[in-house]
């Protein structure tokens, strides 16, 4: 339960270092922090958006008042889920359009990178018990060499052979066109099939760095004296390879999966803009290409919040798995 | 971010004593003993490629890269352009060769950056322990938990020039926890070794100790931590700039991908304004993992083995698949 206790403490301590690089960024540029922004914004853009100068004032404490005062009233709307108005979708407020996306972010990352972590360690798992065979020199090189691509170029790849000239999956957005979102069956078929490409092309990005990591511990493991202790007691293959090895290799890839999941968020990121895929990380890039800070802002803290649950959940999983969590 | 991450860099040592006689050995001594690593030896020719075409990019390039020719636009890979040209009638091989010298300048220097400050943070706080050592840790933890990608694409909005210094530094700064905790660990196993304590008690200051006695021994280790951060900074300074949030006047591998995605060349069927670069991007990543894969083996025995293979699989995947 302490260990519980420290880690929830450190959650929440990597909650406020989010929010206060939030607060920061805009400060550390140099020149005032409105000016800054006001100068990425064109006349027409002003014009538009009557209150836009307000906004940002809101967003930035005015300038008025000391950096403590502004950080205070900053961490105060904060924590009210007050994120201010979206700039570029003037005048709906940032949390509705976080809500929103984030559904659809949540669904594509969430299904594709458990799929890769239960491929890429399984085809890890298997590689290390066989040696030089088929799965070894085979798939995983395969798996390595995609995985070296950037999410990126991956996903312009995808497009390119699968959707494109292959035509099997659909190429843009979340559904189809004449679609309307609810929970109906024909959305929900539509945003599953537009959706296959991309969880395909973050499977093929992050599976390697599994597949690496868990070979590379179980190699490890399987010279441990409690393997060939199972394999004496005559144990079936497979179950050696799965409870007693297999159990074991997979603690420390367990661990890896804060950063790696991270990492994941990124290449997220990188695909939903290609494929046009109306998540939070399409909208963070016309965010801040719009120069709409306050949703760039807003979405920056999500996506900390996301990588910090999925940790959360990745802890307990950790506690039942590891025998010597439970009792220290 | 590093979709690969041999994460086998931070497990426990399993053969220290000899990575440290490694390090000791002159600059031809370590790298014979990466050219005897199938893997590595593949990775090192790969990345020896790369900068060479880099290095003699001006004489090989055309044209000047960003020269345009209204008549002769989107034009496909022939022998007059070997790449095919892009919307614009660039020369898209020009692009690539030239674009090879930012994009592995760029992130060899946001790498090297990376690692001196992960190396001063990490190794210190391992040796001085306490408070400062905890401070470091939970910074380091905190920076891997927050993503990367969307702060550095929040942070680069806020930027007002995106020249390359600033975006070295950018990068650097929110990579550099990535090393810091490897070496960290790293330095945990060394700071209670004769050696240190014997510069401990003939009173030296920590600050040498660090730099003069810990360094030089770890130098293997912080070397292998380069490679991973050098990629990874490739691969997130290639993706600022597909995302348009670079120094999108230079000519680099990004900057030409960015330019494809914006005029949606893809969608019209045409590849090679993204193929070629994203080739060139993938494969550098493909030799610098290769590399860094081959210095676990040589580090940690238990990793190499001799394979039994099929003729076939020897013949696909050379001897870099062992």
């Amino acid at each position: 339960m302490r260990w519980f206790a420290r880690r929830l403490c450190f959650y929440v301590f990597a909650i406020w270092v989010a929010l206060t690089i939030n607060f920061l960024l805009p400060r550390l540029m140099p020149g005032s922090p409105i000016s800054g922004l006001l100068q990425h914004l064109s006349p027409a853009q002003l014009a538009a958006n009557p209150g836009i100068v307000q906004t940002y004032e809101a967003l930035l404490g005015g300038g008025h008042h000391s950096v403590w005062q502004d950080y205070v009233t900053y961490l105060h709307r904060i924590s009210h889920f007050n994120f201010g108005i979206s700039t570029s979708n003037y005048p709906t407020p940032v949390s509705e359009v976080v809500g929103r996306t984030l559904p659809y972010s949540i669904f594509l990352v969430g299904v594709a990178f458990i799929l890769s972590f239960v491929i890429g360690t399984g085809v890890g798992m298997v590689a290390a018990w066989r040696r030089g065979r088929f799965t070894d020199s085979f798939i995983v090189p395969a798996l390595m060499t995609v995985s070296a691509f950037p999410a990126f170029v991956l996903a312009l790849l995808g497009l390119y052979f699968l959707g494109l000239k292959a035509g099997w999956f659909p190429i843009q957005h979340a559904y189809d066109n004449d679609v309307i979102p609810g929970w109906s069956w024909t959305f929900i078929s539509s945003a599953f099939r537009h959706a296959q490409l991309p969880i395909l092309v973050i499977i093929a990005a992050y599976a390697g760095g599994w597949v690496l990591n868990m070979r590379t511990v179980m190699i490890n493991t399987i010279g441990e004296d409690y393997v060939g202790m199972a394999h004496a007691k005559g144990l079936r293959d497979r179950r050696v390879m799965t409870r007693y090895a297999g159990r074991n290799a997979i603690l420390p890839p367990l661990n890896g999966f804060a950063a790696q999941f991270a990492s994941a968020v990124g290449g997220l990121v990188f695909v939903e803009i290609i494929f046009s895929y109306p998540g939070v990380g399409y909208t963070l890039q016309s965010a801040v290409l719009g120069n709409d800070y306050p949703l760039a802002q807003a979405i920056l803290v999500v996506l900390s919040v996301c990588v910090i649950i999925a940790n959360l959940i990745m802890d307990v999983l950790n506690f039942v798995l590891d025998p010597r969590l439970r009792t220290s | 971010m590093a979709q690969l991450d041999p994460t086998a860099l931070d497990l426990p040592l399993v053969a220290p004593k000899r990575s440290i006689r490694v390090g000791r050995i002159r600059v031809p001594g370590w790298l014979a003993l990466l050219l005897r690593n199938s893997k590595s030896r593949t990775g090192l020719l790969i990345v020896a490629f790369m900068v060479f075409i880099a290095i003699i990019a001006p004489l090989i390039s055309v044209a000047h890269p960003n020269d345009f020719n209204i008549l002769a636009t989107r034009q496909a890979p022939s022998w007059h352009h070997l790449f095919g040209t892009t919307d614009q009638g660039s020369d898209v091989f020009s692009q690539v060769v030239v674009g090879a010298r930012r994009s592995l300048l760029l992130g060899a220097l946001a790498g090297a950056l990376a690692t001196l400050v992960a190396a001063a943070l990490g190794i210190t706080a391992a040796y001085v322990g306490g408070i400062a050592d905890e401070i470091v840790n939970l910074l380091t933890n905190v920076f891997l938990t927050i993503p990367a990608i969307p702060l550095l694409i929040v942070a680069s909005g806020y930027l007002r020039a995106r020249g390359m210094w600033t975006m070295i530094a950018v990068i650097a700064l929110v990579l550099w926890a990535f090393e810091a905790r490897i070496l960290r660990a790293q330095a945990l196993t060394l700071k209670n070794r004769d050696f240190v304590l014997a510069a401990k008690a003939s009173g030296e200051p920590t600050w040498r100790i660090v730099f003069g006695e810990l360094m030089p021994n770890m130098i293997s280790r912080i070397a292998a931590a380069f490679v991973l951060v050098f990629y990874v900074a490739l691969l997130v300074d290639s993706g600022l700039e597909f995302l348009g949030l670079g120094d999108m006047s230079a000519t680099s591998w990004g900057v030409t991908i960015y330019w494809a995605q914006v005029n949606s060349t893809v969608l019209q069927g045409e590849w090679w304004p993204f193929m070629f670069p994203s080739l060139a991007l993938g494969l550098t990543v493909l030799g610098l993992v290769l590399v860094l894969a081959g210095i676990d083996e040589v580090s940690n025995p238990q990793l190499r083995t001799e394979h039994k293979r099929g003729r076939l699989a020897r013949i696909v995947f050379g001897r870099a698949a062992a």
